[in-house]
């Protein structure tokens, strides 16, 4: 109750600044980064790479070190310390972060969001300044708890510096992150990658595509609507797979997979099995209309890039139709040639990815127009130094979620 | 040892968590028959583990790829939260909100057998799927009961008998619940580094649930200085779950919707 009375009394920008003071301020810094935003706009986006990111840090801490260590009896400084600074610099970062949620962060039609640049708040000025203030909050605190030297204070440290050095390192770290792609094909060597800028790089060694695999799920069966084309409604419930044997119900039709063929051609009156390029999975199908018992069977398939699909009409409303497979899994076998001679043999897959001289290589993609017949697989290679400052931030976060849950709001000050 | 057994199996175990969740009711009023409960759930959840544990050796391999498959996981990882949850907290409604979960999660695999084998992309093929999605299905349960306590909260005071202990409960789910709101966050980002190579990359649904945890964040931080202006602190409660419910469903309305890879196509 007395702190609305203080409120009252006291005037603005007195001695200690609240939470009108910290809005005031925080506002003010992103009006300030609009008017950045509208006026000194560069097209680039600014960034920070090694090794002036690293002094940047280090002066920043050092600073933040300084500045509470000898100046903690300054206005400014203590404001920072103090809750309604905290507060709203949480608030304003979740204003900004919040609009990033609404408008699409892509190129815009709309005047206002390009000059503003809402389209691209992660490089934008008024995100930047408030996030600095949020980020200067977090590391005065963090300073001061570790100062104190209590272990009352471990989880405070563990959620408050972890999540400092986490954004730190993230935003820090952008300027050294690197991003290639590189397009292996079977049975060549590949050593040129392109970066996101799509500039060539030449890779200190070269990848060997041995073998280039795609595991399909088997297709399933949609029935469609003559009329409209698309995929009519069967009760909210999944398409199914289609499996030799199988019935299934859709409608009042109860459909029966005689013969599945995985890869097959179309021979005369029905498929065969055969294994070649582009030959497209087939089904021999009976469907019986429950109601009037009558029964049509025939082949259908789902096509690929070189052959048709073959659908199967079953009253005048609709038709019985096999979708594409859908991949279950896409690996490549490949080998790492480096300039020494060695050779280094790998499967790379999506989840699996492999590390090599610092650099994280995954399976990104292939040739979806040739599907499984792709010859073609996409490795991505990442390389981002700061990772392992993140990841301690990141396990220190983790722990301290986990004391959190354990101690709960014991610790509320003043009760 | 298939899922041909599994009805047999699930039954055993529905029926034990239905008579025990009984006697938590029935413990509501007397407390001693809670030991029967307890003991029924643990019988319960041991058959479960009996039957996924056999289904492993069967098969040969971690029973975790398919969509049946890994509502099981669910089925067994829910009580052990809810257990973990109960024994620190003594949350009875929480251990039997875990238990429904699990025994719905039960069910639906026995009402839709087919879908024992459904298709799941690569990206999703990940040792994290579970744990991540499980994280959050607790802290999204626990930040809805606090904010089913804010609501009572505001009714009280509302009637004008506010009772500040009414608040406490809402802070210590908070602080549950947002505990393992950072976990999900995190699990997602070691996830993320693995499956596309960065573990950040502001997607929309990424966006959102960061915004949801500021929102929880900046009600942890309101309570912890400002103790006695419960009625500020139940509103940004409020605010904070509308956050939450937008990124729960909301996302896929949004006109940032499409740029997700949290959407995926279902038929």
């Amino acid at each position: 109750m007395s702190e609305n009375h203080l409120n009252v009394q006291r005037k603005l920008w007195e001695n200690p600044w609240g939470y009108v003071e910290s809005f005031f301020i925080g506002f003010g810094l992103i009006v300030t980064g609009f008017f950045l935003e509208v006026f000194v706009s560069t097209s680039n986006t600014f960034t920070l790479s090694y090794p002036f990111n690293l002094y940047f840090l280090i002066g920043y801490v050092l600073t933040l070190f300084v500045l509470y260590k000898w100046f903690s009896t300054s206005q400014i400084i203590k404001w920072l310390t103090k809750v309604p600074a905290s507060i709203s610099s949480i608030t304003l970062v979740t204003f900004m972060v919040m609009i990033m949620g609404i408008i699409p962060q892509v190129s815009s039609e709309s005047n206002i969001i390009n000059n503003l640049g809402l389209n691209k708040i992660t490089s934008n000025w008024a995100f930047l300044l408030i996030l600095f203030q949020f980020l200067t909050c977090l590391g005065l605190i963090s300073i001061k708890r570790i100062l104190q030297f209590k272990w009352s204070n471990f989880g405070f440290i563990l959620n408050h510096l972890g999540l400092f050095l986490a954004l730190i390192a993230g935003i820090l770290g952008t300027g050294d992150l690197q991003r290639l792609s590189v397009n292996t094909y079977e049975g060549k060597p590949s050593w040129i990658a392109t970066n996101s800028q799509k500039q060539e790089i030449e890779l200190p060694f070269a990848f060997y595509l041995k073998d280039f695999v795609i595991d399909e799920y088997n297709p399933k069966l949609a029935l469609i609507d003559n009329k409209t084309g698309s995929i009519a409604e069967n009760d909210g419930k999944n398409l199914y797979l289609v499996e030799k044997d199988e019935t299934y119900y859709i409608k009042n039709f109860e459909i029966k997979v005689n013969e599945f063929l995985a890869t097959s051609a179309r021979l005369g009156d029905r498929y065969h099995p055969v294994n070649e390029l582009g030959s497209p999975p087939s089904a021999f199908i009976s469907v019986r209309n429950i109601e009037t018992d009558s029964i049509i069977n025939n082949w259908i398939s789902s096509g690929s890039f070189s052959q048709p699909y073959e659908s199967l009409k079953i009253s005048e409303d609709y038709s019985i139709v096999m979708t594409i497979p859908e991949v279950k899994k896409f690996s490549s076998d490949i080998d790492i040639l480096t300039q020494e001679g060695e050779r280094i043999s790998t499967v790379l897959e999506v989840n699996k990815p492999f590390k090599h001289k610092g650099w994280k290589i995954y399976q990104l993609s292939y040739d979806d127009k040739m599907g499984k017949w792709s010859n073609l697989s996409v490795l991505e290679l990442v390389r981002d130094p700061w990772l392992p400052v993140i990841y301690i931030g990141i396990f220190m976060m983790i722990a301290g979620a986990f004391y959190m849950f354990w101690m709960g709001n014991k610790i509320t000050k003043n009760q | 040892m298939t899922w041909i057994d599994f009805p047999l199996y699930s039954s055993i175990v529905v029926i034990l968590w239905i008579f025990g969740l009984v006697f938590l009711l029935i413990s509501y009023k007397k407390e001693a028959v809670l030991k029967i409960a307890n003991l029924l759930f643990v019988a319960g959840w041991a058959v479960l583990i009996l039957f996924v544990l056999k289904l492993w050796i069967e098969l040969d391999r971690p029973p975790m790829r398919t969509l049946g498959e890994t509502r099981l996981w669910y089925a067994a990882f829910l009580p052990l939260v809810g257990f973990v949850t109960y024994i620190r907290w003594k949350y009875k409604w929480f251990l039997a909100y875990s238990i429904i979960m699990a025994g719905m999660f039960l069910a639906i695999n026995y009402l839709h057998p087919e879908t024992y084998s459904k298709t799941l992309m690569p990206a999703l093929q990940s040792p994290w799927f579970i744990p991540h999605v499980l994280v959050y299905l607790f802290s999204y349960a626990v930040l809805a009961a606090s904010s089913i306590v804010a609501v009572k909260g505001w009714y009280d005071s509302y009637k004008g008998n506010f009772d500040l202990e009414t608040l406490k409960l809402a802070d210590n789910l908070v602080y549950i619940g947002f505990a393992f709101l950072t976990l999900g966050l995190l699990f997602g980002a070691l996830w993320a580094k693995e499956a596309w190579g960065h573990y950040w990359t502001w997607d929309p649904k990424e966006v959102w649930a960061f915004l949801t945890w500021m929102g929880y964040l900046i009600y942890i931080h309101y309570r912890h200085f400002h103790i006695h202006k419960s009625k500020q602190a139940l509103t940004i409660l409020a605010l904070a779950f509308v956050v939450l419910l937008v990124c729960w469903f909301g996302v896929n309305y949004l006109p940032v919707a499409n740029t997700s890879v949290h959407t995926y196509t279902q038929y």
